[in-house]
């Protein structure tokens, strides 16, 4: 009997350091070679231990410009969806949780139907609309892709975490003679905070690390980070991995926190997200 | 909420955004996948004739052989490797939140850097998983060659950045199990393999169901991993269905057939989707029984 036991903690162990080698190693790896000294990067096997250097990131200062206003685009842009998902989902799952109607309910069903169509499909007519209104490469038309592809899921997960909200703490404000606006700013957004958390880090997820609409519908103004790493990989001169892992490694920590500090508003959207719609 | 019409400023919003930016240009799809246009061009009436083009094109037909290969190895391995690590979790261990949180991490990454570092990795010359491999007497996987080492590559490449989905849902569906149930079954003098087989599936087959319906429907899409790691290359070999569909458009101005493609994505997402809510329904009403 306690051999067993001894086996099967044995084994647990075994699969939870095989799960955190699964996981962790590839991120550890790049953030690791992204302060290795030139020729350690490439050390087979490779190197654990060596003496740490910035040197990549001065290079990636000095030749990569570009690489910095790709931050500075996907801040705005990332900034700009998750305003525009947050507000909007929540006015509408406000309603979605409080009213309830045929035409309401068929609306729902429409919603989540919306997810089944894939992003690159609406690339075609759209490519052509945006150069032609002359909004190609720009913030604007990223921020609404990106926000529109989470509204539909936000929404319902806005109604979700608002069901669980009283109804007759609308009422107590409604009869001190608070409107619908006021209502939804003054009870319902801070009762709700956990719920636009959740919607709040799916977009923040998305936004910053998209590439698709990224690749189709900026050139050069509106370039955001991931591109801009996307042109290091595809570089013809052959890739600077040093350059590369520093690039990576900024573009990776501030999401990569974000979703550590996150990871209980992550975990409760998803598993919402999941089995509501 | 009194009148339904104090409620329409608050949907328009999102139903605006909607409309605007998914549902009437996918319905502008339809228009286009049956006619013929490139940029600049007027359209003419062509019938179904864009969906026969691309439905016996040999190039489509292998990158919907490779999309449904991804789709089948990269989802139940994944829904495999979830369900464990769901189970593993569950039957207690220390430390939980930051094992979660560790197993959470994946899903921050960019598909853009996660290809940076499969590439890497897997490197043929210097690549730590390449020499790890060759160390161990394994076949090393020359990817920018040999399609169906690609192809093994993005596959992985895609479980690990959607394994933290799928092991949450399962996760969470595993945790909402009454522990009375367990206990009943062990007073009943059910083996702990009995227990999983009478207890554990059944209650999670729903979460199953979800899981692997989200991830279908989102692995049938890939897109980034492939073009980033491949082009689709070499000579169209490792396409799939979304990269075939951004040629057709994007290098081949062929409008046509690129929205037709689009179509038939949309409906086999549609067939997908109604064929697991009808199994879904099924086993819900089964149970109710």
């Amino acid at each position: 009997m306690r051999t067993d036991k001894i086996a099967i903690g044995l084994g647990k162990t075994v699969a939870v350091l095989v799960i955190l080698a699964w996981s962790l190693f590839p991120i550890a790896f790049i953030v690791m070679s992204s302060f290795k000294p030139g020729q350690d990067i490439f050390a087979v096997p490779p190197k654990f231990v060596f003496s740490p250097t910035v040197q990549h990131y001065v290079e990636l200062w000095n030749g990569w410009g570009v690489f910095f206003s790709g931050l500075l685009n996907s801040t705005i842009i990332t900034a700009g969806a998750t305003i525009i998902a947050i507000t909007s989902s929540t006015a509408a799952g406000y309603v979605y949780s409080r009213y309830s109607s045929r035409m309401l309910n068929a609306s729902v069903m429409f919603l989540i139907i919306v997810r089944l169509i894939p992003p690159i499909v609406v690339t075609l007519p759209l490519f052509p609309i945006v150069n032609a209104i002359g909004l190609n490469d720009t913030h604007i038309v990223l921020m609404v892709l990106y926000a529109t592809f989470f509204v539909s899921l936000g929404t319902v997960l806005m109604r979700t975490f608002i069901d669980q909200i009283p109804r007759e703490l609308d009422e107590a404000a409604q009869i001190d003679g608070a409107g619908r606006l006021t209502i939804l700013r003054r009870v319902i957004v801070p009762l709700a905070a956990p719920g636009i958390l959740a919607v709040a880090v799916f977009v923040v997820v998305f936004a910053w690390n998209e590439f698709l609409f990224a690749f189709i519908f900026t050139a050069t103004r509106a370039k955001t980070a991931p591109l801009v790493i996307s042109e290091m990989i595809g570089s013809i001169d052959g890739v600077d991995w040093g350059v590369l892992f520093a690039a990576s490694t900024v573009q990776l920590i501030p999401v990569l926190l974000f979703v550590i500090f996150m990871n209980r508003y992550l975990v409760a959207g998803l598993t919402a997200g999941a089995t509501k719609g | 909420m009194n009148k339904i019409t104090e409620a329409v400023p608050f949907l328009a919003p999102v139903q605006i955004l909607i409309l605007s930016v998914i549902v009437i240009p996918s319905l502008y799809v339809v228009w286009l996948s049956l006619h013929a246009s490139s940029f600049g061009q007027s359209a003419t009436f062509v019938g179904l004739d864009n969906y026969i083009k691309v439905l016996t094109d040999p190039a489509f037909l292998l990158a919907l052989g490779n999309t449904v290969l991804i789709v089948i190895f990269a989802v139940h391995l994944e829904l495999a490797l979830g369900l464990g690590m769901a189970l593993l979790f569950a039957s207690g261990l220390p430390c939980r939140r930051i094992l979660l949180v560790a197993v959470l991490a994946p899903y921050a990454v960019s598909e853009v850097i996660a290809v940076a570092m499969w590439r890497f990795l897997f490197d043929p010359d210097v690549g730590p998983v390449t020499a790890a491999l060759t160390w161990l007497g394994l076949p090393m996987l020359d990817w920018s060659f040999e399609p169906s080492h690609a192809l093994i590559m993005i596959g992985l490449l895609t479980i690990w950045l959607h394994l933290p989905f799928t092991f949450i849902i399962l996760y969470a569906a595993r945790l909402a199990i009454p522990k009375d149930l367990y206990e009943a079954a062990r007073i009943d003098g059910a083996k702990p393999f009995d227990a999983f087989r009478r207890v554990t599936m059944p209650l999670l087959g729903p979460a199953i169901v979800v899981a692997l319906l989200f991830r279908y429907i989102f692995a049938f899409r890939i897109f980034s991993e492939v073009w980033l790691m491949t082009q689709g290359g070499p000579a169209r070999s490792t396409e799939v269905v979304a990269v075939y569909l951004y040629q057709e458009a994007f290098s081949f101005n062929a409008f046509g057939t690129a929205a037709a493609t689009a179509w038939i994505m949309v409906l086999a997402s549609l067939l997908l989707a109604t064929g697991y809510v009808f199994l879904l329904r099924k086993q819900v009403a089964g149970n109710a029984h």
